[in-house]
């Protein structure tokens, strides 16, 4: 029976379009919604991770460089280990700074890191690990070394050529004083600069970066922070990361914090990854019960065959494998040609129903979101899978629950059923 | 194809004692066949007579265990219908019983020769066996050129021919025909009516018909009348 079932598939070629479109095109919306959704989740986690879920920490009222008139105060030394316990952070990262005059630009900024942190740039936190140009990065051996790396400004400054780096050598005189940099009474140090790099602006490029152990003995500060960053683990938790710090840390800290627009993002994506799904979730009811009644009335409209069947002597069981194997079999013609349909023109129609379905419900801020979205008309094998599968158990319900009913009839009651 | 009994008296392929059935229909309730008792024999032609309503459809319908009745006993070779359960009720109609409807019924997408392999198949008969009886059915009803023709490419008469080859795939002691000629021209009702004939040589066929033609042409003729025999 289950041989007539396949031949079934074939019995007519204008049904076998007919129940093919009816089928795939809510298959075929539902993997437009599906790539929507998709789009919308890389565009919203690229959005978290563009989002800055740092909070800077500097000791009250301070720019915390160890030699800026009036801006020397440094956070103590146990906030670190304090911080680190707290929930939701994921990374702490202490800074030691200092300046140094210049004649070009006045100063230049020293500063103290551990090798594996980011390199932030004075003014531009967000703006982290600059493109080495020249020689190499710090490295986990450099440290307590008298090693450095320092921008192509400071380069400049100190007459550092790029063929020289890794030979090259930097004296910091740390008696020296500017307006607003006093002097230290500590012996000058030789620095080998073995790394160059360029940060796209020129204050950037006014940095020098060492070891952080190594700035602790030149500027002779055994302990104590200049500047902490504190990452969260997500947008989302940032505001209760600040909260726990503030109640902790109290009046020793300036917390610099971006919350407010981690707040704001987190709530506009969270929105419209929600519409997303909410059209996933429409699409799929709609193919789900689409797919249920084509199948139902596939069955129904077929009830005298059923009957006849039963009058020659088939049995139910064998009627049942017969009408489920074209459910099948439809289901598959239905979703392949569907998925065919999605890899020629999905893209370009996920983004039309994307600017007609889904935009106008977005706020106005992301009314350029359609042209930003990755809307390609790919999908995962599991998502296939997932959605064949959901096809396929509509379609055979619909199928069982028609044939149910017109097996347990008897021959002539099912050639009479209407 | 006949039976007989240990004393010599030939056993009825079909017997029906106090056969009612009774329909609902909304709250009213039709007496479609009302206490009837028949008897037939093996082989030859009976033809039930009757008015469009008097019955005689379901009457064919019980005798083929296409639905039961509501009281009654029938009887066809030797088995009690209402002792069998679905499971064995199907095989009897595979078995026992060749129906001829009068629209047809073919499968439309299945070839003439596919349409006369069918029951064989739901018999268990293998592939190539099937193709030969059935070619050979089809070629004794005179449509053996016709064996890959599906049934929107044949004229009524040949669909009924197909489906007369159809009833005796599993060469059953028993054929019924209900309305054979009811959906064909005089003409090709004709070519209809010498092949039932031909074929109740052989077996019992009970033929429900309005044609006066065709009832001439039985061994014997019975009438209904309000689900009565008259």
């Amino acid at each position: 029976m289950i041989g007539i079932g396949v031949r079934n598939l074939w019995r007519s070629k204008l049904r076998l379009v007919l129940v093919a479109l009816l089928i795939g095109a809510p298959f075929f919306l539902l993997l437009v919604m599906q790539s929507i959704g998709d789009a919308v989740q890389r565009q919203t986690e690229t959005l978290k991770q563009n989002v800055n879920n740092t909070l800077q920490l500097r000791a009250r009222g301070s720019m915390g460089h160890v030699n800026m008139v009036g801006n020397e105060a440094i956070l103590p030394q146990d906030a670190l280990a304090k911080i680190k316990g707290i929930e939701h952070v994921a990374r702490v990262e202490p800074y030691l700074l200092a300046m140094t005059p210049t004649e070009g630009h006045n100063f230049a900024m020293i500063v103290g890191v551990d090798p594996q942190d980011t390199r932030r740039l004075e003014s531009h936190g967000e703006a982290g690990n600059p493109k080495i140009l020249f020689g190499r990065d710090l490295t986990e051996e450099d440290r307590g070394k008298q090693i450095a790396i320092v921008g192509q400004g400071v380069a400049k400054w100190a007459g550092i050529k790029p063929e020289d780096t890794g030979r090259a050598t930097l004296t910091l005189d740390l008696k020296r004083t500017h307006p607003v940099i006093f002097a230290l009474d500590r012996h000058p140090v030789t620095l080998t600069v073995v790394g160059v790099y360029a940060s796209g602006y020129v204050f950037g490029d006014m940095q020098l970066f060492m070891p952080i152990d190594t700035f602790r003995e030149v500027y002779g500060v055994p302990e104590g922070i200049s500047w902490l960053y504190v990452r969260a683990d997500s947008a989302e938790n940032l505001p209760a990361v600040e909260r726990q710090l503030r109640a902790m840390l109290g009046d020793v800290a300036d917390i610099i914090s971006p919350t407010t627009v981690a707040e704001f993002q987190t709530t506009a994506t969270a929105a419209v990854q929600r519409l997303a799904n909410g059209g996933i979730g429409l699409a799929a009811a709609l193919m789900v019960v689409v797919v249920f009644f084509v199948m139902l009335l596939v069955v129904r409209e077929r009830a005298w065959e059923i009957g006849t069947l039963k009058a020659l002597g088939a049995s139910d069981s064998g009627i049942v494998a017969s009408f489920l194997t074209e459910a099948v079999l439809l289901c598959a013609v239905g979703a392949l040609a569907a998925a065919i349909l999605f890899g020629l023109l999905g893209g370009l129609l996920a983004q039309l129903v994307f600017g007609l379905g889904v935009s106008p419900f977005l706020p106005s801020h992301y009314s350029t979101l359609a042209n930003s979205l990755s809307l390609s008309p790919r999908f995962s094998a599991a998502t296939l899978g997932i959605l064949i599968g959901a096809c396929l158990f509509a379609a055979l319900a619909g199928s069982a629950w028609g044939i149910r009913q017109l097996v347990r009839l008897s021959p002539m009651e099912a050639i009479r059923h209407e | 194809m006949s039976d007989r009994a240990a004393n010599g008296v030939q056993a009825p392929v079909v017997q029906l004692r106090e056969v009612t059935k009774v329909y609902r229909k909304g709250a009213q309730e039709v007496r479609a066949l009302d206490g009837i008792d028949l008897r037939v024999e093996s082989p030859g032609m009976l033809a039930v007579v009757g008015a469009s309503g008097s019955g005689k459809s379901s009457l064919l319908h019980m005798i083929g265990a296409m639905d039961r009745p509501t009281s009654g006993e029938v009887v066809v070779a030797g088995r009690y219908l209402a002792a069998l359960g679905d499971a064995e009720l199907t095989g009897f109609r595979r078995k026992t019983v060749g129906f001829v409807f009068q629209s047809f019924n073919l499968i439309p997408n299945l070839t003439a020769l596919e349409n006369v392999m069918l029951p064989m198949e739901f018999n268990g008969v293998d592939k190539h066996e099937r193709g030969r009886r059935a070619l050979a059915l089809l070629e004794r009803v005179g449509l053996g050129a016709r064996a890959t023709h599906r049934p929107g490419e044949l004229s009524g008469g040949e669909q009924q021919r197909v489906a007369i080859a159809r009833a005796l795939a599993n060469d059953p002691p028993l054929v019924l025909a209900d309305e054979p000629t009811g959906n064909l021209d005089s003409k090709t009702g004709q070519v209809i009516y010498e092949l039932l004939e031909e074929i109740a040589r052989e077996r019992t066929v009970i033929v429900v018909t309005h044609a006066e033609p065709l009832a001439q042409r039985a061994k014997r003729v019975v009438h209904i009348q309000d689900g009565h025999l008259v």
